[in-house]
């Protein structure tokens, strides 16, 4: 594509030295062609991309304005420099939310990733009866978040709930307080998130998985692999590419995580399980300081950004 | 985040002109309330910002009445949803989209509407009412008051007559303090498990950090110590509250967050034999012994339990007063209609309304106190009516601009000393020093 636009314009210049009209008339059929084909993709691309541009890409480059003001929604923001950062470093809240989101990234990511990859590899079987088992791994995906968390709530219950009875009946006479228990509140939240979103993720794990050839496997199996050699030298291999796309689309959610932490625990006891998306919340919606708030999104921003960034560099070191 | 800052962007410019309006609106206001319009039969219709339509009929039965006293004046409502009512209100005014009347549905938001210039001056509504109607202070800024009150909401001690007699214990007599009310909670859940009622409890305290704090402000505190974030005077309550907890005489705080008990359900089914409540649950009782969701036994409301003996005579109490302010946006002609409706909520009419439907209206009279206890399913004892009317009720929290942050600071405070995770003094102290690093105090 850069190629032919060039020599398309190029004549245009120059028109001394080459002869343009020749070349022109040569091109101008492929290049009608493609400009009705860019077309024709930009009228694909079109009613998405005016939503994303006025619910999105509009609304982001504001918040990156708005992080260098004072408002509170009503009137013009005031500019304010660099103020709202300055307070970023001394406020101890924030420091909290951004420890609680890395410390759930950190148990969230390779628990669901190892969850839904072992599901996928689960169901992945010719079997009777397997479409109903992956439409049940994929349930929890699609039930409301609330109700999600008000039976999760229930099963955590110190001491009427039922993981803590079936805990004190395999003798475990001190069982964890979960969501009472600053301790233990990130962990029940974890695994409720992982619960979660494994079903997802093992659909595009299984997707990746029904891709690879049959062959590779035959041939692995004729050379006398055992199957955690065809594991680990056929399929973890030939699985990157949707490996790499699942982490990247796991390490932002689990960034951006809010709506289960909001119902499930609303960042308590204290601020055990405050996170930095319900921080930006707190402090814009129910604190009305918006400027301040949307410092804090530019920071979970340029965090999602540099660590997808660094997952690109590192999948382009591993690819060559 | 993102919707949100669509809604905010796309009407910044709407908000300059709304605001821009706002001054006019504001300074052309002189004529009296009731007298520019009541000569008037001009057709006017007003709008009013509401919620939770299907379960409650205080909007509906004020704009009715209010109706057919005022013939040629509608007031219709707009329905925002109760839990999200203040961020859409918020982008409605900010959009200048907003309903001529809006309630100040939270207290604590006042300031920001007040001072982000979304209110008309309402003083001479208010001047008419006089400086003791209840609730006024709290929506007066230097000098000019910016909403009238028309329900103020007080907390009580609710009993249950009938746990009470099955324990032997008799009932709160006006004259308890804190250290009463513990003991009788002790007292209550030992002899009702005696009796063979193990699983209720002598009381309860809903997981809401303003079912204690606010108690602690009002009673213990001060605004200069709120505003300071010096919560030292907190730390008791919090020992009170902990030890009924250990001795199982209150619900533990994790079984009511993880287990998402209701108030009413504690109360109203007979798992508690008191709760200190807000004023609004006497008609969410009486709606639910119909219904069937409640059981049906005899019950009362006493004062709130004091601190000490020495205001024991006018009970300090917390409860919100609920006003109803002027969108600083609205057209001049409508002004006059709107500030006669504010005048009709604040007055002896509507205030019966309210209290026929078991609200509590900030209009004080014998007839209103006549009107809520002439319900059937109400207490009938001198001292449930005496209790009703007599006390001095604060709100959540002193208003300022800095409430919203130092509220969400106390709440992590009392999620985390509640379950335990530290000790009051700590807890309290920790979140002293939160409220100074993010500038607060």
């Amino acid at each position: 594509m850069a190629t032919l636009d060039v020599t398309a314009s190029a004549p245009a210049p120059v028109p001394a030295t080459v002869t343009p009209k020749a070349p022109r008339r040569e091109r101008a059929p492929g290049s009608r062609l493609r400009r009705r084909n860019t077309l024709i993709g930009w009228t694909f691309i079109l009613p998405n991309f005016i939503g994303f541009a006025t619910l999105t890409l509009v609304p982001v480059v504001i918040l990156l304005y708005l992080g260098f003001t004072s408002w509170n929604a009503f009137g013009a923001a005031t500019f304010t420099g660099t103020d709202n950062f300055e307070r970023l470093v001394r406020d101890t809240t924030f420091h909290t939310a951004l420890k609680n989101t890395i410390y759930f990234a950190v148990m969230h990511i390779p628990l669901t990733l190892g969850a839904s990859l072992g599901l996928a590899l689960l169901l992945n079987r010719k079997m009777r009866g397997m479409a109903f088992f992956r439409t049940v791994a994929f349930f929890p995906y699609i039930t409301s978040i609330v109700a999600i968390a008000v039976v999760w709530n229930m099963l955590f219950s110190p001491e009427a709930g039922v993981i803590n009875q079936m805990l004190m009946a395999i003798g475990i006479d001190d069982p964890p307080g979960w969501t009472t228990s600053t301790t233990w509140a990130m962990p029940a939240i974890v695994i409720v998130a992982t619960w979660r979103d494994m079903g997802y993720y093992m659909l595009l794990f299984l997707a990746g998985l029904q891709a690879i050839p049959s062959e590779l496997y035959e041939a692995a199996r004729v050379d006398g692999a055992s199957a955690v050699q065809r594991f680990r030298n056929v399929t973890l291999p030939s699985l990157r590419p949707t490996t790499f796309f699942v982490t990247v689309m796991l390490t932002i959610a689990s960034f951006k995580i809010f709506d289960l932490i909001l119902v499930m625990t609303n960042g308590g006891p204290g601020t055990s399980t405050l996170v930095l998306s319900q921080y930006i919340y707190r402090k814009g919606f129910v604190e009305n300081d918006f400027g301040y708030a949307s410092a804090i999104a530019v920071v979970l921003f340029v965090i999602c950004l540099g660590v997808t960034v660094l997952q690109f560099l590192a999948n382009k070191r591993r690819d060559a | 985040m993102k919707r949100s800052l669509i809604t905010r962007s796309a009407v910044l410019a709407a908000a300059t002109l709304a605001l821009t309006g706002c001054s006019t609106g504001g300074s052309d206001t002189t004529a009296g309330a009731s007298a520019v319009c009541e000569d008037s039969t001009e057709p006017v219709t007003l709008s009013l910002a509401a919620w939770g339509l299907s379960t409650s009929t205080d909007f509906q039965t004020l704009t009715d009445s209010f109706h057919l006293e005022n013939p040629n004046i509608t007031v219709e409502l707009a329905e925002y949803d109760a839990t999200d009512y203040d961020t859409q209100l918020t982008a409605d005014l900010a959009a200048g989209s907003a309903p001529d009347l809006y309630p100040i549905k939270t207290i604590t938001t006042f300031p920001t509407y007040q001072e982000g210039g979304q209110l008309l001056d309402v003083s001479e509504v208010t001047d008419v009412l006089g400086a003791d109607y209840p609730g006024i202070e709290y929506y007066t800024t230097d000098g000019a008051a910016y909403a009238v009150p028309y329900r103020q909401d007080a907390w009580y001690l609710y009993y249950n007559k009938e746990l009470f007699d099955l324990a032997g214990v008799s009932y709160p007599d006006g004259t308890w303090t804190w250290d009463e009310y513990d003991d009788v909670a002790v007292e209550l859940t030992e002899n009702l498990e005696a009796a063979g009622q193990q699983n209720v409890k002598g009381t309860y305290l809903h997981s809401w950090a303003t079912a204690l704090q606010s108690f602690a402000t009002a009673q213990a505190g001060s605004d200069e110590a709120y505003f300071a974030a010096d919560w030292d005077y907190m730390v008791p309550f919090y020992e009170r509250a902990i030890a009924l907890q250990d001795a199982g005489a209150q619900e533990n705080y994790g079984v009511v967050t993880t287990n998402s008990l209701t108030y009413q359900g504690q109360f109203g089914t007979q798992k508690t034999a008191m709760m200190p409540m807000g004023s609004w649950y006497i008609a969410a009782l009486l709606s639910q012994r119909e219904s069937g969701d409640a059981d049906v036994f005899e019950w009362g409301i006493a004062p709130a339990p004091q601190v000490d003996d020495t205001t024991l005579d006018h009970p300090v109490t917390q409860g919100n007063p609920t006003a109803i302010g002027i969108n600083a946006a609205i057209d001049d002609a409508k002004a006059c209609a709107a500030k006669d409706f504010l005048t009709y909520v604040s007055s002896e009419p509507a205030a019966v309304e309210l209290a026929g439907i078991g609200l509590r209206p900030s209009y004080t009279a014998d007839v209103v106190t006549d009107t809520v206890f002439s319900q059937e399913g109400m207490p009938t004892d001198p001292e449930s009516r005496v209790a009703f009317s007599t006390l001095e009720a604060h709100p959540d929290a002193p208003l300022g601009s800095d409430t919203p942050a130092l509220q969400n600071i106390l709440k992590d405070a009392h999620s985390a000393i509640l379950s335990g995770a530290v000790s009051p003094e700590d807890g309290i102290a920790q979140a002293m020093e939160r409220a100074r690093s993010e500038g607060l105090g």
